[in-house]
């Protein structure tokens, strides 16, 4: 599936900025969050027609960022070796929102979640002090509507997970 | 079970007591059951390793599906596509894993753009094996995704009979395609742990063609009809897959509104219709283009815009409002903004809209169309038709078409003669022009010609095809000799690849790079497939070519030689706008 998706894309020379796949909490319907970068919004419109044309995609809906909440999930690993500075723990999770999520005598891997801009700041933040690897996934998003996505799906005996 | 047992029955009182001894069916049998409930009495293919224990189930439905032993996977495809097209129904193949399958892609990427239903059925190895780089393995799935409707592997043969009712629906309904199924060895030499239900498709959850347009389109679109000065229709090939012929000619005849066709929309209407003005786009007649910038309401029906029908999309039709009826919703304002966008199936968006319209009378406007035909006539047509010197590729088409009455189906291939046999027969009936339109598949028409013939046998199949269209699939002439259908193919032979050399000299300062060709002697090698031919060479003698092609009772191949150097006119140059149509 994620193949009849992504060659929409690579066709039309679009780039993916980034892809999360997971299940819905109906059984059998998976979601992905595809986000793009385009200024001209009559492309998008038709990418998104190409899409609903593939014959297992139930639906396909567009947010623009004010549109919708979304969120990613970045991992830092920071070398901690002897006499090195100081992490200041209170003003990571104070401040920043982020948290130590597992630590060895010479490195700690810090979780940081939210948009783009806010680990961008936290990465800026932290870089000072050595960063070994820094992974950051995808979007995942909700619109700004008081429905769930899953209530616009076609009317069937669903299975649900919750 | 129940189901299993009607389906049996009713074939065979015979096979129930079969049922007794194996009660359940292979894969490879359920494939051929699931062919049979699905009304398919004709299938095209080529065995090979990793198909074989379909084939073998096939031996024994012979008396009940008629399998047309091809000579190239290709000509499986284009043959299924031909007979799609003549015959209303899906087309399908049969082939095995590997080259099989990746000769059948340039066919499935042909259907696809010229939207064709067909199921095809390709072998896959051992499911154990897949991923191994085993013999003859291709992920067909992967490399078929691009350029097909929908595609799955089957890798149990208690999934054939869901899974082939799905396929044949997909091909089917909505905007025709090609289905790609991949057909795992073990699935089909595998026993089914149940009996055979099958049951067709007729709805899905994920995929629901609108076939019924809503009603807000229909008004906001006979709104634009009813009051346009000068309304213009152009007939797409949805026409002809919806089979919405009638209801064409009774609103064309109500509203009084002039038509063109693209090429793949020629034959829905009958061009000696007053409203039918032509054929539009980049050989197409020289009014229809020009006369896209006078309209001021567009009605498309069925037809996706290509870029041989807009050339240079900035200056095409800008001046028009755009009622565009289309099943496909991506297609609207892909290319051309719609005012009106009507989504449905032609048939039923016209028979919508015919109440909706007004009896209307543009005759004046329809009269702007001929002024330009005089002009075109004097200067190209008649040339061609009253030439000196060698045949000329025009004066071939014409006669045969007044030979033929209109009423042949004729099966173009790729290049210059695909436009002359669409600019010079005089289509009298539906479905009669079968070519790769979007596509531009040389090689189409052998195997075409003879799967439209089977899709459609009382009719006069003619093929007109070119000399370097001619050796791409020659290797069908085999396939045409052991069925002994009665096609008959016209090669005009120029010695060039026509339409490049014809490029060559327009745009690339006549340097001909690699278009002349040193062909065979095409009518000893037919005589050596057992079809019987002769070539004409003398204007003299075309007329009695032609008759003596006609009465031959099979297959027969007539070898036309005409004028080398010969050009296509009217032409939009690439990328230029259709209303600086060229006429010489």
């Amino acid at each position: 599936m994620l193949n009849k998706i992504t060659i929409l894309f690579t066709r039309r020379r679009i780039n993916i900025e980034s892809l999360t796949v997971s299940e819905t909490e109906r059984k059998g319907v998976s979601r992905y969050t595809i986000v793009m970068k385009h200024d001209k919004r009559e492309e998008v419109e038709k990418l998104v027609r190409q899409i609903r044309k593939i014959i297992e995609v139930l639906a396909v809906f567009g947010y623009l960022d004010e549109e919708s909440v979304y969120n990613e999930i970045a991992l830092f690993k920071i070398a901690t070796p002897m006499h090195s500075k100081k992490l200041d723990i209170e003003t990571i999770n104070k401040v920043y929102k982020a948290w130590v999520v597992y630590w060895e005598l010479d490195y700690v891997v810090i979780e940081k979640a939210g948009t783009e801009e806010a680990i961008l700041e936290f990465f800026r933040y932290i870089k000072p002090h050595g960063i070994l690897e820094f992974v950051r996934s995808g979007r995942v998003t909700v619109g700004r509507t008081p429905q769930g996505l899953v209530e616009y799906l076609p009317e069937a005996e669903w299975e649900y997970y919750l | 079970m129940g189901n299993y047992l009607n389906i049996m029955a009713a074939q065979d009182a015979a096979a129930v007591v079969e049922l007794d001894e194996k009660p359940f069916l292979t894969g490879a049998e359920a494939m051929m059951e699931a062919l049979l409930a699905e009304e398919v009495d004709t299938i095209f293919g080529y065995p090979g390793g990793a198909i074989m224990p379909t084939y073998d189930a096939l031996y024994g439905y012979i008396d009940r599906i008629n399998h047309i032993l091809v000579r190239h996977e290709q000509g499986a495809g284009h043959a299924a596509q031909g007979y799609a097209r003549t015959s209303g129904k899906v087309g399908v193949c049969l082939v095995t894993s590997g080259p099989g399958g990746t000769n059948l892609i340039t066919p499935i990427a042909d259907a696809i753009i010229d939207c064709t239903p067909l199921v095809c059925i390709v072998g896959q190895v051992k499911s154990f094996l897949l991923g191994t780089d085993a013999f003859q393995e291709t992920d067909m799935i992967g490399v078929t995704t691009p350029v097909c409707k929908w595609n799955y592997q089957i890798t149990d043969p208690n999934e054939v009979p869901a899974i082939m009712a799905k396929a044949f629906y997909i091909a089917r309904s909505g905007k025709p395609g090609p289905v790609v199924i991949d057909f795992t060895r073990d699935a089909q030499a595998g026993l089914m742990t149940e009996g055979l239900n099958y049951q067709k498709v007729v709805e899905l959850m994920s995929y629901k063609p609108r076939l019924i347009p809503k009603d807000e389109h229909l008004q906001r679109a006979a709104e634009l009809i009813n009051n346009a000065k000068k309304p213009y229709i152009f007939v797409g090939h949805g026409v002809l897959i919806s089979g919405a012929m009638e209801e064409l000619k009774a609103f064309v005849e109500k509203t009084d509104i002039p038509c063109a066709s693209t090429l793949l929309g020629l034959s829905a209407m009958p061009i000696d219709h007053p409203n039918y003005v032509g054929w539009l786009g980049m050989h197409g007649n020289y009014g229809t283009n020009v006369l896209t910038t006078q309209a001021d309401v567009i009605i498309a029906i069925g037809m996706r815009f290509d870029d041989r029908v807009t050339g240079d999309v900035t200056k095409f039709i800008t001046q028009a409002k755009v009622v565009h009826i289309e099943i496909d919703p991506a297609e609207i304002d892909k290319v051309i903004k719609a005012d009106a966008p009507v989504v449905g199936d032609a048939k039923e968006a016209l028979k919508a809209l015919l109440p909706l319209v007004k009896t209307n009378n543009h005759a004046t406007w329809r009269n702007e169309f001929r002024k330009f035909d005089v002009i075109e006539n004097e200067k190209i047509t008649q040339r061609e038709l009253t030439p000196e010197g060698k045949i000329k590729m025009a004066e071939v088409v014409h006669m045969l078409s007044k030979k033929t009455n209109g009423e042949a189906c004729i099966v173009a291939d790729v290049g210059q003669h695909q436009m002359i046999a669409a600019r010079y027969y005089q289509f009298k009936k539906p479905h009669s022009y079968i070519a790769s339109g979007g596509l531009g598949t040389m090689g189409f028409a052998i195997p075409a010609s003879f799967g439209a013939k089977m899709g459609n046998p009382d009719r006069e199949v003619v093929a007109i095809i070119g000399d370097g269209c001619f050796q791409m699939t020659i290797q069908e002439l085999g396939t045409i000799a052991q069925s002994g259908l009665a096609v008959k193919m016209i090669i005009l032979n120029n010695n060039f690849l026509g339409m490049v050399r014809q490029w060559q000299q327009l745009f690339f300062d006549k340097r001909y790079s690699f278009v002349e060709l040193q062909n065979p002697d095409f009518v000893t090698i037919a005589k050596g497939f057992g079809i019987a031919g002769h070539t004409c060479n003398e204007r003299e003698t075309l007329s009695e070519s032609l008759d003596r092609m006609r009465a031959h009772d099979g297959p027969y191949l007539l070898e036309v030689i005409v004028e080398k150097e010969e050009n296509v006119f009217p032409m939009v140059p690439a990328g230029a706008a259709v209303a600086d149509i060229r006429l010489e």
